[in-house]
């Protein structure tokens, strides 16, 4: 892929609630607009973000209601490997706990992470580095 | 996210327009939902839905499988490039009821 930038680095501070997810789309939509990606890679890479955010605010921030804690995304694109890291500072996520539900058990639920896994190369938890609790890095060779 | 809705006989037809996650799917239950209890048969018009994500997606299986257990219906209408998309991923298209 032909890339307009061969190296980028952006991140910014959201709040950790629902409606930050506008918002988050809207960075992530910034970023890829500067990278020229097609439409349909760039509506996937949101869409995983998105869920990848929203798993924040229903998972680690689960029963928190108007936490003042604010969520990092960090969009890198390096040697065409896009990395993009979630850090928040709310309760451990437990990777063994993360999966999705059994795609054909159908029912409301359980799909943003399979969404993620579907677009993405690699998602991986990392204990986060202080002041961060969690660092989750999602990553996809474009 | 904004809405419309008009009906026409047994048939309530809810004109969605906007991004749908997971801060207006109470709205979009709340919208949905009494039609469906009302045993209306529900149209769902997503072409002005630019954005859903899996949040959406669970409105319209929960939706979907509130309608059958009514025993009434909801009919996905001019479904949008993007939402069909995710609809795909998630392998749905054949559970849901396409138009």
């Amino acid at each position: 892929m032909n890339l307009s930038f061969s190296q980028i680095s952006e991140k910014k501070d959201f709040h950790v609630n629902s409606a930050s997810l506008k918002d988050i789309r809207s960075f992530s939509r910034d970023v890829f607009d500067k990278l020229q990606l097609n439409q349909d890679l760039k509506d996937e890479l949101v869409l995983a973000i998105a869920e990848a955010a929203q798993n924040i605010v229903k998972h680690a921030y689960k029963d928190i209601k108007d936490t003042p804690d604010k969520m990092e995304i960090k969009i890198s694109l390096k040697d065409s490997e896009l990395e993009i890291g979630f850090f928040d500072k709310g309760r451990t996520v437990d990777q063994n706990n993360v999966r999705h539900r059994k795609i054909d058990d159908v029912k409301p639920g359980g799909l943003g992470t399979f969404f993620i896994q579907q677009i993405m190369d690699a998602v991986v938890f990392k204990e986060g580095e202080k002041p961060w609790i969690n660092h989750l890095v999602l990553t996809k060779k474009l | 996210m904004t809405y419309k809705v008009t009906e026409e006989g047994n048939i309530s037809t809810v004109h969605l327009d906007g991004e749908i996650d997971m801060d207006v799917t109470e709205k979009a239950k709340e919208i949905i939902m009494p039609l469906i209890e009302a045993k209306k048969e529900v149209h769902l018009n997503l072409k002005e839905v630019q954005y859903m994500d899996s949040s959406g997606i669970s409105v319209l299986i929960e939706s979907h499988q509130k309608a059958t257990e009514l025993g009434t219906k909801v009919t996905l209408k001019e479904i949008s490039k993007s939402v069909l998309k995710v609809i795909m991923m998630a392998k749905l298209e054949q559970i849901l009821n396409l138009d």
